[in-house]
């Protein structure tokens, strides 16, 4: 029990007739870096909410950092929520200090942090700047620095990663990575695949309020299995040749094949195993290169929400898409 | 530290430590101090120079005019109008004795100014022209006069007629003399020519009535018998007959009144604009993760209660120091001033848990208009009620009222202020009830501020608010 960081068991939440969340059950493991992903209007704010004792559920138990509920730990926590701001009046420093006292840190303490963590995020120059002078991604730096300056254990940051410039997003994606390296729990939901794909060690995927998907990342990935290969051909005569390779179902070539413009993909038969064909293809054909496609975070996170009927996704976008382990991956 | 506490902090100084409220509260008083001496400091204006011509068809109203118009008659008339303003003030403060600096200082004040204002005015030059003179001419004269300071030019031309002292009357009145001036004759000016032109035909008539000349009465005697009597009526008391105050009595239950509104309402306008400014800044979630929904309501309401203490100090302060100054502080008891804590922490819990629910559950000040309006009508219900409650505080109607929730507070602090005292078991149970009702308000108001902080979007309708109390 105790290496749980967060246990959600049979969590229900209705807004009127609308079921924001239905019978979810997961845990978050201490010192894990998860992902918590799903398109808008999944459930993702109000289960985050819910774990934070903002809202309550209709039914069902959170535990978190082993007490009966957040309000018992709120110390413990930091939060960022997706509806953040500041208070624009306020200088930063002054703000930072207000909100860590808020977390428990004395004033002396709660003003030397916010001085320390400006300079360390290299904000040292706005500590007597009004908040309402600062850009947009200086303030998403502040109101992250608010979210962990009482140095919590489990830091729960929802859709960090939003009106972000690739620059300011790496930055971010340092900053949570570090919070991890300390050993600190943290979950943080997001839209940002790539984002996630890259940081997180756990992920669960939540639609309609059910989950989808839950567990290592790299298990999950495992879970679904592209049946498709890309290849680089010397020449153009080695694309016809691939064509007429055994196994092969398809080649796409033109603009749907991919992100790698100088290679096709090419789609296997169902049963195919992707080995063999790769081997058949390297003995027949003159290839520069040749790999087994490996899934995406965001094609397994469109693939779940194509199968679950919930959005509109491009067909082409899943081409090739297998799933080796069973109906959606719901551990 | 205590995190409610903090919240309340922060919430005073972000409304105390700010320009607005420094200007809005802080200097008001100060201001109308300063406008007040300043009408003293402004220097007189040099006095206009005028020529008043007076054409007598009656043949017995020049000499009466001329003493009028005369520095004796300038100085007697205004004499007589500073004893009339010392009287009134007298009459004002209740002759009770009380001889404070302020009222002397009142006194001395009014009675310059009217000297001033009667008297002032010394050249105003009367000539008195032959009877058969053309009015005509004049009256182009007066038109075509240069409004300066140089020679004294023709301001006025007064033509009385025969008839106008010694009638006959037409329906009972006297015949009118007239008066044709300048128009842009200080006003002032153009009065006291009226009055003294009035007062020298009234002269004129009763020394030309054999009613009054075989009797050997003097105009001043005739006036003085004519004067309408005036005392001060005596209040009957356990301490002696004391005069009664009259007027002055009704300035402890709407300074009260008044007071007790303008802190709550001020503090209760302050908390609601705080969080609606807060929930579209989106710092509400922020709050939300350190302390909890009640914790964040009630630091909020003290901090903005807090405010409204500091402006009920300043002002019932500077109205209580005034009344000390004014040597009237015996319309004030000590028991009074208790009273009116409780109930205004009770009025205030009651209308910042209301002002907070609906900061909470808006998006923004327009859509806070519909709920404040009952709030508003609840509040300015007892207001309109004033003079009926302070004249009557022990009737059934304003007993009845100090018992209903809501709106009992400022019903009871009128009470409190009114002719007659209130019975200590009645304010109690008042006082329960705010209580109570402070309570309940905020009971309510929590729930509706713990799901309405989060809620964006759609505008919220009464029914709306009703299920978020039943949903939290």
């Amino acid at each position: 029990m105790t290496d749980a960081a967060i246990r959600i068991e049979g969590v229900r939440k209705t807004f009127g007739p609308k079921v924001a969340v239905d019978e979810l059950s997961l845990i978050v493991p201490r010192g894990s870096l998860c992902g918590f992903i799903g398109p808008n209007g999944a459930g993702k704010t109000t289960t985050i909410r819910m774990i934070m004792s903002i809202i309550f559920p209709d039914s069902g138990s959170i535990r978190v950092l082993g007490k009966g509920s957040a309000l018992e730990s709120k110390d413990r926590i930091g939060y960022l929520p997706e509806e953040r701001g500041l208070y624009k009046k306020m200088k930063v420093g002054a703000f930072l200090a207000y909100v860590a006292q808020l977390k428990g840190i004395n004033a002396s303490e709660a003003s030397k942090r916010a001085a320390s963590w400006l300079q360390r995020v290299e904000l040292g120059g706005v500590i007597n700047k009004r908040c309402e002078e600062l850009s947009k991604g200086m303030q998403q730096k502040v109101q992250f620095i608010a979210a962990v300056i009482h140095e919590p254990e489990l830091i729960i940051l929802d859709e960090v990663f939003s009106g972000l410039d690739p620059m300011n997003r790496r930055l971010m994606r340092d900053l949570i990575d570090e919070q991890h390296r300390a050993g600190r729990t943290v979950i943080f939901s997001t839209h940002a695949m790539f984002e996630a794909e890259q940081l997180c060690d756990q992920i669960f995927m939540i639609h309609q309020g059910r989950k989808m998907l839950d567990g290592p990342l790299t298990d999950v990935l495992d879970q679904f299995d592209t049946r498709s290969l890309v290849v680089e051909t010397q020449s153009d005569e080695g694309v016809q040749q691939l064509r007429e390779v055994e196994g092969v179902a398809e080649v796409i070539t033109g603009k749907d094949r991919g992100a790698d413009k100088r290679a096709v993909q090419v789609l296997l038969r169902e049963g195919e195993n992707a080995q063999r064909a790769l081997a058949r293809i390297a003995s027949t054909v003159a290839v520069k290169r040749i790999e087994v496609r490996r899934v995406t975070l965001e094609e397994v996170f469109l693939e779940v929400v194509r199968r679950s009927g919930g959005g509109e996704v491009d067909e082409r976008l899943l081409a090739g898409f297998a799933v080796s382990s069973g109906e959606g991956g719901e551990s | 530290m205590n995190r409610t506490l903090l919240i309340a902090i922060r919430e005073f100084k972000a409304v105390v430590f700010t320009k607005g409220f420094v200007l809005g509260i802080l200097l008001t008083p100060v201001m109308v101090l300063v406008g007040v001496l300043a009408v003293k400091l402004i220097p007189e204006a040099p006095e206009m120079k005028v020529k008043v011509a007076l054409i007598d068809q009656s043949g017995v109203t020049s000499d009466f005019a001329r003493k009028r118009f005369g520095s004796e008659g300038a100085q007697a008339e205004a004499q007589r109008a500073a004893a009339e303003m010392t009287r009134q003030i007298d009459q004002a403060t209740g002759q009770m004795g009380l001889n404070g600096p302020a009222v002397d200082a009142a006194k001395s004040q009014m009675q310059s100014t009217a000297a001033m204002v009667t008297g002032g005015a010394k050249s105003i030059a009367l000539e008195v022209l032959d009877p058969s003179s053309n009015v005509d001419e004049l009256k182009n004269q007066v038109k075509n006069a240069q409004v300066g300071l140089g020679a004294p030019q023709l301001m006025a031309v007064v033509v009385v007629p025969k008839e106008a002292v010694s009638g006959p009357l037409v329906e009972g009145k006297w015949p009118e003399h007239q008066v044709f001036i300048h128009p842009k004759l200080d006003f002032q000016i153009a009065s006291i020519i009226n009055r003294r032109m009035g007062d020298a035909i009234v002269d004129a008539r009763i020394t030309s009535d054999p009613r009054f000349s075989g009797a050997q009465l003097s105009p001043e005697a005739v006036r003085a018998t004519f004067a309408r009597p005036d005392p001060t009526p005596q209040a009957l008391g356990r301490e002696g007959d004391k005069p009664s105050m009259g007027a002055v009595q009704m300035i402890v239950p709407f300074a009260m009144m008044i007071l007790l509104m303008l802190s709550v309402m001020t503090g209760g306008q302050y908390l609601m604009t705080a969080l609606v400014e807060e929930k579209s800044n989106r710092v509400m979630e922020v709050l939300l993760s350190a302390v909890s929904p009640m914790q964040l309501m009630t630091g909020k309401i003290i901090g903005m209660m807090c405010v409204a203490l500091l402006i009920l100090t300043i002002y019932g302060g500077a109205g209580i120091a005034g009344l000390i100054v004014a040597n009237l502080v015996d319309l004030i008891e000590t028991s009074k001033l208790i009273w009116l804590a409780i109930f205004f922490f009770c009025a205030f819990f009651t209308i910042a848990s209301m002002m907070a629910a609906v900061g909470a559950a808006v998006n923004d000040i327009r859509e806070a208009q519909t709920f404040l309006t009952p709030v508003m009508l609840t509040v300015m219900l007892p207001w309109l009620m004033v003079m009926p409650i302070s004249r009557a505080p022990n009737s059934t109607f304003a007993t009845v009222l100090s018992f209903v929730p809501v709106m009992n507070p400022f019903v009871s602090v009128i009470r409190l202020g009114g002719s007659e005292p209130v019975p200590t078991w009645q304010l109690a149970v008042s006082a329960v009830i705010g209580v109570l009702t402070a309570f309940v308000t905020a009971w309510i108001a929590a729930k509706i501020f713990r799901i309405g902080v989060l809620m964006y979007g759609k505008p919220p309708n009464f029914t709306t608010l009703i299920r978020w109390v039943r949903m939290a």
